[in-house]
């Protein structure tokens, strides 16, 4: 192995060890658990104040002051459901049966959301009539 | 004419599978009539999946509603550019938009390249086997052709959300690109299985790696536009895995349109190259398949989707042949050059494909994260746009220095006296806007950076062009002409050069992001709200119907300090059909300086309205940074008749020799 190759070597290493403690705390300070509604149910006392994102469908009835920008729902894995909090800008591809990924916390009752996703199955895909 | 369009599929899944078969087994045995046979089934292929596309265009401009996917994606009052975009606004007609685009570039290949006679077999193989795949999806498990038993009166209509020109052109760019890199990958592949190893597959493929680089540029650029004017956020880029699908390839084509320069130089990194373009490769299906599906934002969907299992294994078997493939060949892909110093222009490049490569890395472990936590500790957990961010900031910022090093470093071995005629005055200029934006009190350390690196990088590639005019000019050249000249005669590097700026451009613009101020109001009727200088008074609502959608519009005047400006009407509409999902359509005042962008979030009943209003500092530059980039790859890409015909001449003396 030449010097430069050494040196070169030694270079690599330390750019892959920087990009692995950036990595390393950023996933560190992001890290959520990426649950369903069920999940979420069954583990709900673990993960109380927990950062969670939280994945479902949208059951029709939604509360939405447009004023304020309140927003109160339900979502659904298909048997189980878990209401729904948010304030914030709602994304247009929000509707009922919307599938949503949800960012917040869950207090045994409600989950209040401070982000909310929404991904339009037409989207991408044609809807065969709705949920 | 479904009919037809079915025949034509499945005929099109046929001769794909005889053009895979014919073209092997015409390169095994050395038949020549075979490999012309499969040459031929090429145009075949190309032919049949036209007929199949024009059968598909005519049923929607037809509004044949018979045909489920036209009356999934169409309406009566879908204008006749919408109309057509419903060609690849859906997963069945992409796929058949993507294989058809595969045929066409297939048939180019052969009609204009098959000068490289003893790759061509595995190159048309390669096309087939890819083409193969695609064609069986659409005739087994995803048709556009499939019909309802009976037809709707009218079609569903295309999503509000795609019915916007940012939407036209992204996903037809997007796919060029991703089918593009099909080429340059069939050329590696038909390399290393006739162990042509040298630089004659990259040479041949120059172009289509530009052009599919640059496709795929302005498909994610299409796409941030999109994302900015309608999805009425504020934003361009929100790390969704749709997103960083489209992101990966490029970071990994970026890294193998620069490392291929090392090998035609200097003979190095042969193998690197392979593995490169072998990813690129498989980031673009993998990409194609993310988009199609969007299976990562939902937990499970994987399982659901019918297509994810098939891609998967499809993504499995180019992997393990072409790195199969690549292991048999080692022994012949010894390097002929090697690394002399760590300040050397091979050595900065070797620093910007290890930068590119981790940002992908880190982009594709990001992406998939849920996945591998839940194989390891059985629990999905995901990260968010902080994870992206916090790596890949750093990174972009050593790629910025990285660009202005590169360049202009020497071969070799730089010295000192290469090391301060190149990088002293830039050094400097970097340095005094660093000082000056700190003096003047801006206080985001990472955009003080970026800023200070866009001003050495940019005065580094001027420095140069400058120069080269400069020794044209001491040949008697008036300035401007030698300008011209300079960059005419030399257009692979000084493409590369306007490239680079546009890249400046569109950092500089990102770096304005960290400046982002943002407000949200609820106002009645002559109230206003203030964000930095600007002054906004809510004049009213008014509601109108048009032929698609009833509008519901706000009116804002907007004041700049005390003087008026100009009016603003962000809008809530209710599209026909889509009665439930009401669509924000945003209001964009922009100026070079700043977008002042408003979005008009909800309308209460006595006529009060909920704003939220953004200053987005330099987004305009993001766009002409992508014109300018744009620009700069047709000069680079321009073809240059002398070089054609050397490589032509270098081609037929390797044959001769062989």
């Amino acid at each position: 192995m030449s010097r430069a190759r050494k040196k070169f070597a030694l270079a690599i290493a330390i750019f892959v060890l920087g990009a692995g403690y950036l990595a390393f705390t950023g996933a560190r300070g992001s890290m959520a658990y990426y649950l369903t509604v069920g999940e979420l149910l069954d583990r709900g006392a673990a993960l109380r104040g927990a950062s969670v994102r939280l994945n479902g469908r949208v059951l029709p009835g939604v509360a939405w002051d447009q004023v304020s920008g309140r927003l109160a729902f339900t979502i659904t894995d298909g048997t189980r459901q878990i209401p729904v909090a948010y304030r914030g800008v709602v994304p247009d591809t929000f509707k009922p049966g919307a599938e949503v990924v949800l960012e917040g916390t869950y207090d045994g009752a409600t989950f209040t959301a401070i982000r909310l996703f929404a991904k339009c199955p037409s989207k991408f895909e044609a809807k065969p009539g709705g949920v | 004419m479904s009919e037809i369009g079915n025949l034509s599929v499945a005929l099109a899944a046929l001769v794909s599978a005889y053009g895979l078969v014919a073209a092997l087994l015409g390169a095994g045995l050395g038949r020549a009539d075979l490999q012309h046979s499969a040459r031929n089934a090429t145009y075949a292929l190309f032919l049949l999946l036209t007929v199949a596309s024009a059968v598909l265009l005519w049923q929607l401009l037809a509004r044949d509603f018979g045909n489920a996917y036209v009356a999934s994606y169409t309406s009566r009052d879908l204008g006749f550019w919408y109309t057509v975009s419903a060609w690849w606004a859906g997963q069945a007609g992409s796929l058949l938009f993507w294989a058809w685009l595969l045929a066409g570039f297939g048939a180019l290949v052969v009609w204009r390249q098959s000068a490289y006679r003893e790759l061509m077999p595995y190159v048309v193989a390669t096309v087939m086997g890819t083409s193969s795949f695609f064609t069986l999806l659409l005739a087994l498990v995803s048709s556009p052709f499939a019909r309802l038993p009976f037809p709707p009166a009218d079609g569903q209509g295309l999503n509000p959300l795609l019915q916007n020109p940012g939407m036209f052109f992204h996903p037809p760019t997007q796919y060029l690109g991703y089918v593009g890199f099909t080429i340059p990958f069939a050329f590696a592949v038909a390399a290393m299985a006739t162990k042509r190893l040298d630089d004659e597959w990259i040479r041949a493929t120059r172009r289509w790696t530009l052009a599919s680089w640059f496709f795929l540029s302005l498909g994610i650029l299409f796409g941030m536009q999109w994302a900015y004017v309608e999805l009425g956020w504020g934003g361009y880029w929100a790390w969704d895995p749709v997103e960083n699908a489209s992101l990966m390839p490029w970071l990994t084509g970026t890294a193998f349109l620069h490392s291929v320069m090392i090998q035609e130089k200097r003979d190095m990194l042969k193998v690197w190259n392979l593995v490169l373009i072998i990813l690129t490769f498989g980031l673009s299906i993998f990409g194609t398949f993310l988009t199609r599906s969007g299976v990562l934002s939902s937990v499970h969907s994987f399982a659901l989707s019918s297509l994810g299992p098939l891609f998967f294994a499809f993504i499995a078997l180019v992997l393990i042949v072409s790195f199969t493939l690549l292991a048999v060949r080692l022994p012949w892909l010894k390097s002929e050059g090697d690394l002399d110093s760590l300040v050397s222009r091979e050595a900065s490049f070797l620093f910007n494909n290890l930068i590119l490569v981790g940002a992908a890395f880190s982009v594709f472990l990001g992406t998939i994260f849920p996945l591998v936590s839940e194989a390891v500790r059985g629990v999905k957990i995901s990260v968010g746009a902080p994870f992206f961010n916090q790596v890949n900031i750093p990174i972009g910022l050593a790629l910025l220095l990285v660009m202005g090093l590169c360049p202009l470093l020497a071969w070799r071995k730089a010295s000192a006296a290469n090391l301060s005629r190149n990088f002293l005055a830039p050094g400097a200029l970097g340095l005094l806007t660093a000082f000056l934006l700190r003096v003047r009190g801006v206080g985001q350390p990472v955009a003080v950076a970026a800023f200070a690196l866009c001003a050495f990088v940019t005065a580094t590639i001027l420095l140069d062009f400058h120069r080269g005019a400069m020794v044209r000019r001491s040949h008697g050249e008036p300035y401007p002409v030698a300008l011209g000249r300079l960059v005419l005669r030399n257009r692979r590097r000084y493409g590369g050069y306007i490239v680079h700026l546009g890249v400046i451009l569109l950092f500089a613009g990102m770096a304005g992001g960290a400046f982002r101020t943002e407000r949200e109001a609820v106002l009645r009727q002559g109230q206003t709200v203030a964000i930095n200088q600007y002054t906004l008074r809510y004049e009213g609502l008014s509601q109108y119907p048009t032929p698609g959608a009833l509008v519901t519009a706000a009116t804002l005047t907007v004041f700049n300090g005390d003087e008026p400006v100009g009016v603003l009407n962000p809008q809530r509409n209710i599209h026909r059909g889509h009665e439930e999902q009401p669509m924000t359509e945003v209001a964009i005042r922009s100026t070079l300086l700043e977008d002042l962008y408003v979005i008009l979030a909800g309308i209460g009943e006595d006529g009060s309205a909920n704003f939220r209003v953004i200053v987005n500092p330099l987004m305009m530059w993001m766009w002409i940074g992508g014109a300018l980039l744009s620009l700069g790859t047709l000069v680079a890409f321009w073809p240059e008749r002398r070089e054609a015909l050397r490589a032509r001449a270098r081609y037929l003396l390797v044959g001769a020799e062989a």
